[in-house]
């Protein structure tokens, strides 16, 4: 049909009308979703900017002309150290992504490759993937345990090694279908070339599933950014929390007076990683999701 | 510079009940060009990637040089292996991905600099050099792959199908460049096709296979008019040779085979070559000519025993020649080989011999000079060159000696 409308004139122009008729629905209706979900995060930031007592009055128009900083400064230079918690929630999360990716790349090499099929292979990764049903909640106790008989309670290591171990399903399904969309020729041609195996994964296989590892640590990063059950069980000593358990801290540190101007500035604080990373890597993200999947 | 000898190579793949490769001898001289050639899945290609050491040898020996390689990965056997797909480093520009064996090698850069830019002047890559592989024509991908194998200077070629995903035109030009490429260069190459035109104008000496077991070697010429069995009579030539069903009987001391009630007489000169067909006497027999070996000229007793008599089904005139389908009222050969290489060209060939097969019709090709005037529905007179007559065992496929 669209053959036909491109050869004769009328029906050209009549196509491109339509075309640009459902454009218009299309972005339009974008427009408004977008809204919808930017509107609570547009107001949280807007409100982080306001002085503590007029965050909980009812919004007016005068409030745009007394915007302030008070509420950054005061988390900064204030005696909750938002700062801290932010640095420890960066060592977390960088440590849980790099990790991640470093285990599930070398996992997926792994499982991925045609020449280290081995008998049993498929049943080692499906099991991995069942691992991603069980929820965290479920096995909380017996890791308290376990991780208080290795002395990593209180220690970030121990967190980061926690959240690298509830990462590393997806992490491990994302990169074994990233190896296995890479053509074996391209793996045989450094050998001949010359490469180790070593060298071959890291100087040929590797750049060619960057998306999948982006995509991994992305993952891993959202995840150990934002967790909080585990942190909030595992951490006590208060130098050591993480952002989400330090917020906590300001709302209800204050026996029932809530700054409610320097939680919502924390959650800002706290959404502006996730962001600036989504964006950055949203190329690779998208190519490392849907890498595999048709294929299988 | 080196020799590659195989001995009794076999390959079994893990969980396959029959060889891939079964007890393959070969021995390929320093600098010669060496063409695999066979239908798909003969395992051809798993022969040249057990030279190369991507594929375990499951018996046998394979020396290369001096060396005994059997159990050396691929990255000591000092070869470079050109694919089918020119799997090309996605991430290199062209530069690096000629580069990369030569960083490997740990050659020193200025060593490395000037031989990739001489290469790169040899295949017409200087302008290209800092393009990715993605930004680049089939043709030039296909240069790009040559020139990894070239800078590295190894003792041997290995070229798994390298112009199969090029278009017909490309092809041919970069067939003739890579035969001329191969000349300069003097490196032992084994090239694997499918193709009996590419073997036939680029192979020093071709080895055909069939089912993963060797059915002869020997040069271009040699393969055309001494083929072995019916396999390689078949394979080799295109138009490929036409084949009949037949029978001989003495007739004044001469040997007659009988195509169709019209005697062809068999040349004293093949009777002495060829004693064997003397056995062959009363008895089918299945004679193959070869489509060049027809002319067409008038009736003439004279010639008897060197004529068929035929009509004209179909013209295909090509300008360099044309070739001419006649029917023959004789039942075609349907052996394993006729289907096995029918298959191997589609369905539809496939399907076109079991058709032919059921109605008994034989369908011969004639090529004749171009200038001959014949148009389908004629019935006209062939001359065969009946010299050039090949005979095979009905039985076996074997060429009756």
């Amino acid at each position: 049909m669209a053959s036909v409308a491109v050869r004769t004139g009328p029906a050209r122009k009549k196509t491109r009308a339509r075309v640009s008729t459902s454009t218009m629905i299309y972005v339009s209706t974008g427009v408004v979703l977008s809204l919808l979900f930017l509107l609570p995060l547009l107001w949280a930031v807007f409100r982080s900017f306001q002085p503590s007592g007029d965050i909980t009055a009812a919004p007016n128009a005068k409030d745009l002309s007394h915007l302030t900083t008070a509420n950054y400064s005061g988390l900064i230079t204030g005696s909750i150290h938002i700062l801290r918690y932010v640095a420890n929630s960066l060592i977390v999360a960088g440590g849980t992504a790099v990790l991640t990716a470093v285990l599930a790349t070398l996992a997926g090499y792994g499982l991925g490759r045609t020449r280290f099929r081995f008998r049993g292979s498929g049943a080692v990764f499906a099991l991995i993937l069942v691992t991603l049903m069980v929820p965290f909640q479920a096995v909380v106790t017996p890791l308290f345990l376990e991780l208080s008989f290795l002395h990593l309670l209180n220690s970030l290591i121990g967190l980061i090694l926690f959240y690298s171990t509830f990462n590393l399903p997806f992490g491990v399904f994302v990169m074994r279908n990233a190896f296995s969309m890479v053509p074996n020729e391209l793996e045989e041609a450094a050998y001949c070339d010359g490469a180790t195996v070593p060298r071959t994964l890291r100087s040929v296989l590797l750049p060619v599933v960057v998306p999948g590892v982006a995509t991994t640590m992305l993952y891993a990063f959202l995840f150990a950014w934002t967790e909080f059950l585990g942190a909030l069980t595992f951490i006590t000593n208060i130098s050591k929390l993480t952002l989400p358990v330090a917020l906590l801290n300001v709302e209800t540190g204050t026996f029932g007076q809530v700054n409610f101007g320097f939680l919502i500035a924390g959650a800002v604080i706290a959404m502006v990683p996730c962001a600036v990373l989504y964006v950055a890597l949203q190329r690779f993200y998208i190519t490392g999701i849907t890498a595999g999947g048709v294929k299988g | 510079m080196a020799e590659i000898e195989l001995s009794h190579i076999d390959k079994l793949y893990e969980g396959a009940d029959t060889l891939t490769v079964r007890d393959l001898n070969l021995r390929i001289a320093d600098g010669e060009f060496m063409v695999l050639v066979g239908p798909s899945g003969c395992g051809k290609t798993t022969a040249l990637r057990m030279v190369a050491g991507l594929e375990e040898i499951t018996d046998g020996e394979l020396r290369i040089g001096d060396r005994v390689v059997n159990d050396m990965p691929p990255r000591e056997r000092d070869i470079a292996f050109v694919f089918q797909n020119y799997a090309l480093y996605p991430h290199m520009n062209v530069y690096d991905n000629m580069a990369f064996g030569l960083k490997l090698a740990k050659v020193d850069k200025a060593t490395r600099d000037k031989r990739v830019r001489e290469a790169a002047r040899t295949l017409g890559l200087e302008e290209y050099l800092h393009r990715k592989p993605r930004a680049l024509s089939g043709g030039q991908r296909q240069r790009v792959a040559m020139g990894r194998a070239i800078v590295r200077e190894p003792q041997v070629y290995l070229m798994d199908e390298p112009l199969s995903n090029l278009d017909a035109k490309l092809r041919v030009s970069m067939r003739a460049e890579l035969a001329k490429l191969q000349r300069d260069l003097n490196v032992t190459t084994i090239y694997v096709t499918h193709d009996q035109t590419e073997a036939m104008t680029m192979g020093d000496r071709i080895a055909v296979i069939r089912g993963g077991e060797l059915q002869q070697v020997g040069s271009p010429t040699e393969l055309f008019n001494r083929p072995c069995n019916l396999f390689v009579a078949q394979f080799i030539g295109s138009p490929s040779m036409n084949l009949v069903e037949s029978s001989l009987r003495w007739e004044h001391d001469s040997l007659y085979a009988d195509i169709a009630g019209q005697p062809l007489l068999i040349d004293p000169q093949t009777l002495s070559e060829r004693p064997a067909l003397r056995g062959y006497a009363d008895k089918p027999l299945i004679v193959g000519i070869r489509p060049q070996d027809f002319e067409v000229g008038t009736a003439d007793t004279q010639r008897h025993g060197c004529q068929l008599r035929a009509k004209v089904e179909l013209v295909e005139a090509l300008g360099t020649e044309t070739n001419v389908h006649f029917c023959v009222d004789a039942p075609p050969v349907i052996t394993d080989e006729v289907l096995e290489l029918a298959a191997d060209l589609g369905k539809e060939e496939a399907a076109r011999v079991e058709r032919r097969a059921r109605e008994g019709r034989n369908e011969f090709i004639a090529r004749i000079d171009p200038k001959t005037q014949v148009r389908a529905g004629d019935t006209i007179t062939l001359s065969v060159d009946t010299a050039q007559m090949h005979f095979f065992d009905p039985a076996t496929g074997e060429v009756v000696h």
